[in-house]
């Protein structure tokens, strides 16, 4: 039993699982979209030494270069965190069969590495040592410099993967190595201590010693082999995947009051927060709440109210977008339990209402701080809330009556595209996009105040007459509901 | 209590369920038998509406199951895993299915403790969420949850299948005197033909879709089951 075996497995895996039978459609507008960001990646990694050598022609592009070099290994080790896996459970149906264990480390180790965030070094750092360090330093350097780089990928790699598995609880790691990685760029900022000059001298002193990179191979075969050596002793399923934490005992004991609808959201906030995929497009939308930083001052400056709107859009309505797009998919492993449970499906669909009600209200209501930025964000963000309450969160429990696909929740988002068809393409699109331009329109023709009233309105008009809207969906949900349950079934 | 004319469910042109007439009352137990791909699975879903049928009607106390609700108020199923929210602890499944019954947290609690005998210590209070209990360990789960609201209609998929032996014998003695006591209609399909013929009260044989013999339960329908299903 050779590596190779394991990896055709693997290989048959992923394209004989489920959700690989997608209609062509989808398939090709995955691939491009997958081309689409490899391209973006490589031609950024190319270009990345020549922009450096044009804008920096003053100072030292090498310097630069390094200088960021730490930020791009500790965001590295937060990204795998985030979105690296433990190829664990692959494992199991070869556990029993006639293969010696070094053998199935082999493979463990090697599957582990094929993810796309350790594609990303080949273009981050080879084209840059070609056009930049190779003339400068020399064929030697060059390659010493390139192994150095390398070595420090697989030993984030390893580390991750060790850390992994040894804690139960990684999002306290997470949020250590995020405070971490703030608190450095936040000294670097006060000029108390430059840790950019710190991390440029050290990798330049490698181009000037080339040998010094046997320091970071070092490091990296000292923490493969400390990974390895766990696992070798850990190689039963319980022990790689399971959490030995005791669970439960979370309530949401305010939503009691709310009677059985209370009890249906409370389903789905513990539904959120106990399983990967959800929870995960939850913290996304927390971490968007972010956003308006990013882009508010820049349309704020430039007075591109169309631009604050779209974003507002993102910023409130990406819980509705995130967690709506699955919305009955979610519990797809247990609806024929939902169908039969002593509720009925006006309570039900006014449950999921009302979640998006509250978790939008709440998003609105953090948000609300970015009119500090400028007045203007106040009614901008206002409209934004109501048109994603009143019109986004409809059409969402609409078009999700339209999904029948079955979704696993323990698998982790990224790059996860089970359970999403066309509709999903085309909602995302519909219920940013549409209002956005509505506003934009409105703005430049007729004038601010009519634009907001405008997009507010109907809105407003979704929230008045909710119960109807409710009723209707329904019925639209009863039209369907045979065919959601059987698509639900096949897994 | 149920109501069927004319059911017909297909799938590629091929009948799965095919009942012309069928009635189930209060206080039967009915024991559902037949060999793998008889209909037996899909006959439940479709008491449930669970999925379309192709033709017919199925009327529980009257009232058709497509178009009303109601009946999902005296109505209880355990089928397979997909009737259990496995992200939840057993006491949170059951005081959620508890409150859509209108039972408080006291009364789940007090109606849980009855059972202590069956769920043999191995369920509550362990800290665990159910997906990660053994599958005969969630079908406790899935059975008590069912018998939360005190259900008039009791549908139980191969209950015996993953039990324990002496789980087997405590839910043939729970069904029997659920049926008695309460006069529950509980419909029960197994391929134990021991255990079906001793809780039954009315034995319906399945093949192909159709049910080919409705018989009182007991030891004749023992021997009845034990020679139809010898020739196979």
């Amino acid at each position: 039993m050779n590596l190779s075996v394991f990896l055709s497995h693997q290989w048959l895996n992923f394209w004989r699982s489920r959700n690989a039978n997608k209609s062509l459609v989808i398939q090709i507008i995955l691939g491009f979209f997958y081309l689409l960001i490899f391209i973006e990646i490589a031609a950024l990694g190319i270009a990345l030494p020549f922009i450096l050598k044009e804008k920096m022609a003053a100072t030292n592009p090498i310097s630069i270069y390094t200088s960021y070099l730490i930020y791009y290994f500790l965001i590295g080790l937060l990204a795998r965190f985030q979105f690296q896996e433990l190829p664990s459970l692959s494992i199991q149906p070869y556990l029993t069969q006639n293969i010696q264990r070094k053998y199935m480390l082999r493979f463990l180790n090697t599957r582990s590495l094929i993810h796309f965030i350790n594609f990303l070094p080949i273009f981050a750092f080879i084209p840059f040592t070609l056009v930049v360090v190779l003339p400068a330093y020399g064929a030697m350097a060059a390659i010493c410099f390139c192994v150095a780089l390398f070595a420090l990928v697989l030993n984030n790699h390893f580390l991750n993967m060790y850390i992994k598995r040894k804690t139960v609880n990684n999002a306290w790691f997470f949020f250590a190595v995020l405070v971490f990685i703030a608190a450095l760029k936040g000294l670097d900022y006060l000029k108390l201590l430059s840790f950019e000059k710190a991390s440029s001298s050290l990798f330049l002193s490698i181009l000037h010693y080339p040998l010094l990179c046997l320091i970071p191979v070092a490091f990296a075969l000292f923490i493969f082999t400390v990974n390895n050596r766990y696992l070798k002793s850990h190689l039963y399923i319980e022990e790689l995947v399971t959490e030995k934490k005791r669970k439960g005992g979370k309530s949401f004991a305010f939503l009691d009051r709310l009677g059985d609808i209370g009890e249906m959201i409370a389903l789905d906030l513990k539904l959120i927060f106990r399983n990967k995929r959800p929870k995960s497009l939850v913290i996304l939308s927390a971490v968007l709440l972010l956003y308006g930083f990013m882009f508010y001052p820049k349309y704020i400056a430039t007075n591109n109210d169309a631009m604050l709107f779209f974003f507002a859009l993102m910023i409130i309505g990406i819980f509705i977008a995130n967690y709506g797009q699955f919305l009955f998919s979610w519990q797809s492993s247990h609806f024929d339990g939902m169908m039969t449970y002593n509720t009925n499906m006006h309570q039900y669909i006014k449950a999921k209402f009302s979640l998006f009600l509250t978790v939008c209200t709440l998003q609105f209501l953090i948000a609300s701080f970015y009119g500090l930025l400028s007045w203007r964000i106040v009614p901008i963000q206002l409209a934004a809330y109501l048109y994603s309450v009143g019109v986004n969160s409809f059409v969402t429990i609409y078009v999700s009556t339209y999904n029948y696909k079955y979704i696993d929740l323990r698998k982790s988002a990224s790059m996860n595209f089970q359970g999403i068809g066309a509709m999903q393409w085309l909602q995302s699109l519909a219920i940013t996009f549409g209002p956005a331009l509505l506003f934009f329109l409105l703005n430049r023709f007729a004038g601010f105040w009519y634009a907001i009233i405008v997009v507010s309105l109907p809105g407003i008009i979704g929230l008045v007459f909710h119960e109807a809207i409710i009723n209707w969906l329904v019925k639209q949900f009863n039209f369907r509901k045979h065919k959601i349950l059987e698509g639900f079934r096949e897994r | 209590m149920i109501q069927i004319t004319n059911l017909r469910k297909t799938y590629q042109g091929v009948d799965a369920v095919k009942i012309d007439h069928l009635e189930l009352y209060p206080g039967e137990v009915i024991g559902l038998v037949g060999n793998n791909g008889a209909g037996k699975t899909t006959f439940f879903r479709l008491l449930l509406d669970l999925i379309r049928r192709n033709e017919g009607e199925i009327l529980s106390k009257g009232n058709s199951i497509t178009e009303t609700e109601g009946w999902k108020s005296y109505t209880a199923a355990y089928i397979d895993e997909g009737f259990l929210i496995d992200y939840l602890t057993p006491e949170e499944f059951f005081y959620f299915v508890g409150k859509l019954n209108q039972l408080s947290k006291a009364d789940v609690d007090d109606f849980i403790a009855t059972y202590h005998v069956f769920f043999d210590g191995a369920i509550i209070n362990k800290g665990k969420y159910i997906r990660d209990f053994s599958k005969g360990n969630q079908f406790k789960i899935g059975i008590i949850a069912a018998l939360l609201g005190r259900p008039e209609l009791l549908i139980l998929d191969e209950p015996f299948a993953n039990l324990d032996p002496s789980s087997q014998l405590r839910l043939v003695d729970m069904i029997k005197s659920m049926a008695t006591d309460y006069k529950m209609c509980i419909i029960v399909s197994s391929h134990d033909i021991n255990h079906v013929s001793e809780v039954s009260s009315r034995i319906l044989l399945m093949e192909k879709g159709s049910i080919i013999k409705d018989i009182a339960g007991g030891d004749a329908a023992y021997s009845e089951m034990v020679d139809y299903f010898k020739i196979r």
